[in-house]
């Protein structure tokens, strides 16, 4: 089988982890994000002290949203173990991955375009980055729908033993709700709901590495438990 | 609370309701809900008057209400599993149909509290006792609306009767959820209604 | 059904019922009280009222009495745990 394929794309995923921790994080230091209460000026300093910090990271940041694309296969290749054919909820849930690396690349590259000319007009870097924050922190709908497609699978898989333990199907429904508050942030600039928010923002982040690390390291046991002969079921 | 314990069940054997993976999902969201909650008591220490300004305009009969609507559902759901584990499909299937139409009241007396408030001109965004209020019961009420789905799902297995263990694990998972939708209205019911 | 209804678990209803009435009623007169502390005091009574009628749903409603025990104290904490934050954030930061 396949095996050493899916490894090498299940281990994309820890890469990802760091570049993106590394370029959006450390780099261009948007964690704990800028408040979305500032004005121009404000918003335009940021651009200006950081402009490096900022361009590297954002590097990273694309680079690293592009490593999210082996992961999601392997969800999906599992999930397709789980359901035969025709593999709905596999296609589903890589359509929602899909999506996801969608809002990360963009914004990433909105926040480049503002640490471009950082000398521009404060109002249209301002304009930039709250479109980067929106994009990034509010499009909630592409996770939920993954998030419940591989939900639905796990729960309905029929194997024995099943490819992924049942609790993590309910873990994925947990995080699916979750993230759902992030939608919510287009009303408040300050407070838990905003963007830079305990619980629009801080909360989806935990869970986000919550979801992240579990789901890394079932898949790691599904594959090795996959058997080593024969064809998909 | 142990000395009238009557009912015919093994008391020796602990027994999981529904299944372990289901319970990861209800102390989970019970976890992020209790979360809400401490977020709430925290702003309202901010600006107490505010607070206790908008709560006076909120109507604690419907709070009660829908506290009553959700206790008996779920009186009626533990009633229906009962029944269902006796094998009185048709005696199950008409007590969580009730538990449903608890459901549907708590859901009419929400949908006429919402509208009341809209029509008074007061949203989301007048103030954060209202951006709690909105967001805590909007997020219950999705709740509600799932275990609506849920219910629906026992009334058919209860009404066909427990054929293998898996039927059982749903009936008891399902129930379980709606009791915590109860649970954690009751937490609600004094934080946005009452509290002084 | 007469069975079913005479059963430990309608009593436990009505109490649930009760108690609801009980705390509604606290939130209508508490404002009235005259000692200073009384509206305070009612409403950390009213919290600990909920984590009573929590667990009453908990142990009863959802079985957990008869649950393995580690699920059991993890239900338990979290009602100790959020009547706690509560009652501590409102107590402290309001007094």
């Amino acid at each position: 089988m396949n095996k050493r394929s899916q490894l090498i794309c299940l281990w994309a995923a820890p890469l990802m982890g760091v570049m993106v921790t590394i370029g959006w994080w450390l780099l261009a230091k948007f964690v704990p994000p800028p408040l979305p209460s500032s004005g121009a000026a404000e918003i335009a300093e940021l651009f200006r002290q950081n402009t490096n910090g900022i361009r590297v990271g954002m590097i990273l940041l694309v680079a690293g949203a592009g490593l999210f694309a082996p992961f999601i296969a392997v969800i999906s290749a599992q999930i397709q173990r789980i359901e035969g054919s025709p593999p709905v909820l596999a296609y589903t849930q890589l359509l929602g991955g899909a999506m996801s690396i969608a809002i990360i690349l963009i914004p990433a590259m909105l926040w480049t375009t503002a640490a471009f000319r950082p000398e521009r007009n404060p109002e249209l870097i301002l304009l930039l980055n709250d479109a980067s924050w929106l994009i990034i922190a509010m499009t909630f709908s592409p996770a939920v729908i993954q998030n419940v497609a591989i939900g639905l699978a796990i729960l309905g898989d029929k194997n024995q033993p099943p490819i992924f333990p049942r609790w993590v199907g309910y873990l994925n429904f947990w995080v699916a709700f979750l993230l759902l508050p992030a939608g919510l942030m287009t009303f408040f600039k300050t407070g838990p709901f905003a963007w830079n928010g305990l619980l629009a923002f801080w909360m989806p982040l935990v869970v986000f590495a919550i979801w992240f690390n579990v789901m890394f390291i079932t898949l790691l046991k599904a594959i090795k438990r996959q058997p080593d002969v024969g064809v998909l079921r | 609370m142990n000395a009238r314990v009557i009912e015919a069940k093994p008391v020796s054997t602990r027994h999981i309701p529904g299944e372990l993976g289901l319970w990861i999902f209800v102390l989970g969201d019970m976890l992020v809900f209790g979360l809400f909650f401490s977020v709430f008591v925290f702003y309202r220490a901010q600006n107490p008057e505010l607070f206790m300004q908008s709560q006076a305009t909120l109507n604690s009969n419907y709070g009660a209400l829908n506290t009553i609507f959700l206790l008996t559902s779920s009186w009626l759901v533990v009633l229906g599993i009962n029944a269902a584990r006796k094998n009185l499909n048709g005696l199950a299937f008409k007590l969580l149909l009730l538990a449903m139409l608890c459901g549907a009241g708590f859901i009419s007396v929400k949908v006429i509290e919402y509208s009341e408030k809209i029509h008074a001109g007061i949203g989301l965004t007048t103030n954060d006792f209202y951006m709690f209020y909105f967001i805590l019961t909007g997020l219950h009420f999705f709740h509600v609306l799932i275990g609506m789905v849920a219910l629906a799902v026992l009334c058919v297995i209860a009404r066909r009767g427990i054929s293998k263990p898996s039927d059982l694990a749903i009936l008891e998972g399902g129930a379980s959820y709606w009791h915590m939708v109860d649970v954690l209205w009751i937490v609600l019911f004094p934080l946005l209604y009452l509290m002084k | 059904m007469s069975q079913l209804l005479r059963s430990y678990t309608t009593v436990v209803w009505v109490v649930l019922v009760l108690l609801t009435g009980f705390s509604w009623w606290l939130g209508h007169s508490s404002a009235s009280i005259q000692y200073s502390k009384g509206p305070q005091l009612a409403t950390v009574f009213m919290f600990l009222v909920a984590l009573f009628k929590v667990r009453l749903v908990g142990l009863n409603f959802m079985e957990l009495k008869h649950a393995p025990l580690p699920l059991r104290l993890l239900f338990e904490l979290w009602g100790a745990g959020v009547c706690i934050a509560i009652v501590c954030l409102y107590w402290f930061n309001a007094a």
